[in-house]
């Protein structure tokens, strides 16, 4: 019996938005614990929320890159149950009126085919507190308590983990470049929890779903739902049957492992949130949000293409947002040179920086330098070796490209009497190598313009004193 | 000797240096330590004299600089205990202060103390508080109520020995007291002042409100309590605020006021039927007509009810922040957070809360919701659907506060509904109306029947709070009940 996995993902985005959902409490990572506390975020009486309309823009944003109708009126609703990191005991959320709903998310696969992801739903809401459990007591930390979240819901039309894995990678993207999310899966600003379940081919009835936690890079997501479609199909087949449990991913096995079954479902006791009326949202305003969005990797993907790169040197730029940021300021300055930018940026730039441990945003050379450097070499002033050299110097104090090369004494000759009298004189020196061209030998060429190269240290433009050696020797 | 006396007469005193804030805080924080009905929770006596003896020039325009009062103990005072009358906030100091604390901060009006109330204003007999019972000053035989859950400040205020007290009122838990303590007690529209730092009951009916002994107090007061509240209250209205005193004029001419036939119908106490009349011939004299009309008995009869249900499964939620790990006393050996949250809140709160914790929670469950939580939403919208068709077609409302003059300890409001009698559900509960659509609603003093006070309702539609307030001044000149206080009426 040939079996088919039946997929649903559920992703909760961490915002990086200045201010939590409803507080005033600000949002940073890394900080020291129970430093970024609003009264609101401990759940001190009396304190009530007053929604963050950057949460919101994002939402809509995410929500416009997802294909999905956005909801022209805001509703919130409590989702209640009592747990040690759920400071008011309730968490506020968008239950019934979701603000993006319906929507849909197309990619790519290895083999080139297509696959369109249906979505259900997209909501806002707030993140809990972090617990650390020691040996007999838990640490709370209230840092991240309302942090603002959005949970995408897709419905179960995935079916395979490389289908997943390419849904999350997107997803990612999306909300990286949208500007809503660092996107990190392994520090949890973005999480993945995924339903899987198999049933036969052509079966309309769903199988036993178990729920995948835990998954913290791309990689892991497709790894986990391999594996768990190959537990599942063996049990089946063995004449087992699958239970309804929870499970975790496990780096070390690269399997999942059981937390829990499932019992029945917690009663959530969902009602309107009181404290926040319906929100009317006006056109304009939606479709600004949507007008100002931060350039999506789709978009840029088409730009970078269509200026002259390949599909595969585009998707190596859209990998790092930064690093595409710090392209588009380069491309701005002349979209001609978009390949030039990128052999720069992927090489020798990403080379420093990496050995700097540093990212594009604390990249010194300014994209007006690099035209510059990448100019001189284009008009042979300087050799490829020569502009590394400079690079190195622009990389760590962004001085003029042509300053540095003055200071360095870096300058190709270019100039054809000059090179002229060097070739002619050096052809003097080497009479055998005219003898040897004579005979058909074509490397009396090169040998001669090793000579100069070695007699002017590099500085005579190698493709200039070629063709004057060549036509030297001719002449003779 | 200034107790007794009302803001607009203190304003006076200060403004002319016969008396300084300080000289009338001490009075006041005397006559604190000497009061008997168990109406305090905590005296701010070290704060109170230090922020009056920093009220040296009166200001002539301001009503309320140097004024002694009180706050119900659910409103947040920075570093000032703040119990709720709750076992399980029993030691609780909050870090900020309520909206309304900050507006009469600003005002320079001083905070001498936090006032009892039922265990997290869930009640309305005065008997909840962790403290114990809170009494009527009018009654030395402490045989009836002065009724919930704002009975601290109802009493203080009573008592003449603050002009004003804050009070908040979910179901009628400042205009019920009001009624029962000669007051004036005011309940604006729903969202006319912040509810920033007033601990939640249940948002969508809580209200700020308060008491006076005039109405002339009463606009001013709103004056300084209304107004947007941006930053921390959503639910609270831009419209600008109103000069509330400057609509007081007690003419009503071309004023179409309605009485309620099923209510007037349900009221028990004779006497509360003559004094009704009686503010229904002022309000003649003033200008208005009255007219009875019909409302829908059933539909007044579902206000309990529905209010019960949609309280308690508010109430349900707004206080799972009281569980052991923030706030509340860690009780006994706990092996895991859920013990923590069970023998916190098992201690901590009462068994009447926790009654009304279970019937939220039991109405909000997923299979029970639609028929319970859901349909007492439907009612409510009913019940308001009807109001503003009434008050379409008359300017206001006009109601007794509850059927009896005096309320004896005996009666218990929590008492199973099917045990009462229709009547007594409609007329003791029919305030509700004034939380389900936010109406202002306003109790006046309408009379006094062998030395117990007892009051009207007057309610208009939302946001026409000068409309109440001019009202509620007509029937005050009309019957000249002002500033009444044990200190007058004793």
């Amino acid at each position: 019996m040939n079996f088919e996995a039946v997929i649903g993902i559920e992703i909760h985005v961490e915002m990086k938005t200045n201010s939590k959902s409803f507080s005033g409490g600000p949002v940073k990572f890394g900080q020291e614990p129970n430093t970024l506390v609003a009264p609101l975020d401990m759940a001190f009486p009396g304190t009530m929320p007053i929604l963050n309309k950057q949460v919101v823009i994002n939402a809509i944003r995410v929500s416009n890159a997802l294909n999905m109708t956005i909801d022209h009126e805001l509703w919130f609703d409590r989702k209640n149950y009592f747990y040690s990191d759920l400071p008011k005991g309730f968490q506020i959320t968008q239950d019934k009126r979701p603000i993006g709903s319906n929507g849909s998310l197309t990619v790519k696969l290895s083999d080139g085919r297509l696959k369109t992801i249906e979505i259900e739903r997209l909501h806002i809401e707030e993140d809990t507190c972090k617990q650390l459990h020691l040996d007999d007591i838990t640490l709370v930390d209230y840092n991240r308590a309302g942090t603002p979240l959005i949970e995408i819901v897709s419905r179960p039309n995935i079916r395979s983990g490389e289908e997943a894995m390419k849904y999350v990678e997107t997803i990612r993207q999306i909300v990286v470049f949208a500007g809503v999310s660092d996107g990190k899966m392994e520090e949890g600003s973005m999480r993945c929890d995924v339903n899987v379940s198999v049933r036969p081919f052509g079966s309309d009835k769903f199988g036993t779903k178990v729920e995948v936690k835990n998954l913290n890079s791309v990689a892991n997501v497709r790894t986990a739902i391999d594996y768990e479609v190959e537990r599942q199909t063996k049990l089946i087949l063995s004449g087992g049957a699958v239970e309804q449990e929870t499970r975790r991913f496990d780096e070390k096995t690269q399997t999942t492992i059981m937390m829990r079954k499932k019992t029945d479902a917690v009663d959530y006791k969902y009602f309107t949130e009181p404290n926040i009326l319906p929100i009317r949202l006006s056109d304009e305003f939606i479709q600004n949000a949507i007008d100002t969005c931060p350039e999506l990797a789709s978009s840029k993907q088409e730009r970078y293409t269509s200026n002259g790169l390949s599909d595969e040197e585009a998707d190596q730029m859209l990998q790092n947002l930064l690093m595409a940021d710090y392209l588009d300021e380069c491309i701005k300055v002349n979209p001609k040179h978009t390949k030039l930018f990128w052999n720069w940026i992927t090489g020798e730039a990403t080379a420093f920086l990496n050995k700097k441990f540093q990212s594009f945003d604390k990249f010194k050379v300014t994209p007006d330098n690099l035209e510059k450097l990448i100019n001189m070499v284009e008009n042979g002033t300087l050799s490829m070796k020569m502009a590394r050299q400079v690079f190195e110097v622009m990389c760590e104090e962004n001085k003029d490209a042509e300053q540095i090369a003055s200071d360095l004494g870096l300058k190709q000759d270019s100039n054809e009497d000059e090179i002229k009298k060097i070739v002619e004189a050096t052809v003097d020196e080497f009479p055998q190598a005219v003898v040897d061209f004579k005979a058909g030998k074509d490397r009396a060429v090169g040998f001669i313009v090793g000579q100069i190269m070695k007699k002017t240290k590099g500085k005579v433009n190698p493709q200039i004193a070629s063709k004057l050696v060549l036509e030297a020797l001719k002449s003779r | 000797m200034y107790l007794g006396k009302t803001v607009e007469e203190l304003h006076e005193l200060l403004v002319s240096k016969k008396v300084t804030p300080l000289e009338l805080t001490k009075e006041a924080i005397e006559a604190l330590k000497k009061e008997e009905t168990n109406a305090i929770e905590t005296i701010c006596e070290k704060e109170a004299l230090e922020f009056a003896a920093t009220l040296v020039e009166p200001e002539v325009d301001n009503l309320f600089w140097g004024i002694p009062y009180v706050a119900k103990d659910n409103f947040s005072t920075k570093d000032i205990l703040t119990t709720a009358s709750s076992e399980i906030l029993k030691d609780y100091v909050p870090v900020y202060d309520a909206t309304v604390i900050t507006k009469l901060k600003e005002a320079k009006a001083v905070l001498i103390a936090k006032s009892t109330l039922d265990e997290l204003a869930m009640g309305g007999t005065g008997t909840t508080g962790h403290k114990g019972t809170t009494y009527n000053p009018y009654d030395p035989t402490h045989t009836y109520k002065i009724g919930g859950s704002s009975c601290g400040s109802a009493s203080l205020t009573a008592q003449g020995i603050v002009p004003f007290a804050l009070g908040s009122d979910t179901g009628d838990s400042v205009r019920k007291p009001a009624s029962y303590a000669g007051l004036v007690g005011f309940k604006p529209t729903w969202g006319r002042i912040s509810r920033y730092g007033l601990f939640p009951f249940a948002p969508s009916l809580d209200h700020v409100a308060y008491f006076t002994r005039s109405v002339k107090d009463s606009a001013a007061l709103l004056e300084v309590l209304a107004g947007e509240d941006l930053a921390h209250d959503a639910t609270c209205s831009v419209k600008p605020v109103e000069k509330y005193t400057e609509g007081l004029t007690g003419d009503l001419k071309g004023k179409k006021i309605a009485r309620i036939k099923e209510i007037d119908e349900s009221v028990k106490d004779k006497v509360i039927l003559e004094g009704l009349d009686k503010v229904q011939k002022a309000l003649e004299e003033a200008g208005a007509t009255v007219e009875e009309v019909n409302f829908d008995q059933k539909l007044l009869a579902a206000v309990y009810p529905a209010y019960m249900i949609i309280s308690c499964a508010e109430a349900t939620s707004n206080n799972a922040n009281l569980d052991g790990i923030k706030f509340g006393p860690r009780v006994g050996e706990a092996s895991s957070y859920q013990d923590v949250m069970m023998n916190a809140r098992t201690n901590g709160f009462s068994e009447l809360i926790r009654r009304r914790f279970v019937i939220g929670s039991y109405s909000l469950f997923k299979a029970n919701q639609e028929e319970l939580f859901l349909r007492a939403q439907k009612v409510r919208r009913l019940i308001v659907n009807k109001t503003n068709e009434i008050l379409s077609q008359y300017d206001a409302i006009l109601t007794p506060c509850g059927g009896i003059v005096r309320n004896p300890f005996a009666s218990n409001s929590d008492d199973v509904s099917d045990r009462l009698d229709i009547h007594t559900i409609i007329v003791e509960n029919h305030l509700g109306i004034g939380n389900f659509g936010g109406f202002p609603s306003i109790s006046v003093p309408m009379g006094l029947d062998n030395g117990f006070p007892f009051a009207c309702n007057i309610m208009t539609k939302v946001f026409t709070e000068k409309e109440t307030l001019n009202i509620a001044y007509a029937i005050e000149k009309k019957l000249g009940l002002k500033n009444l206080s044990t200190m007058e009426v004793k």
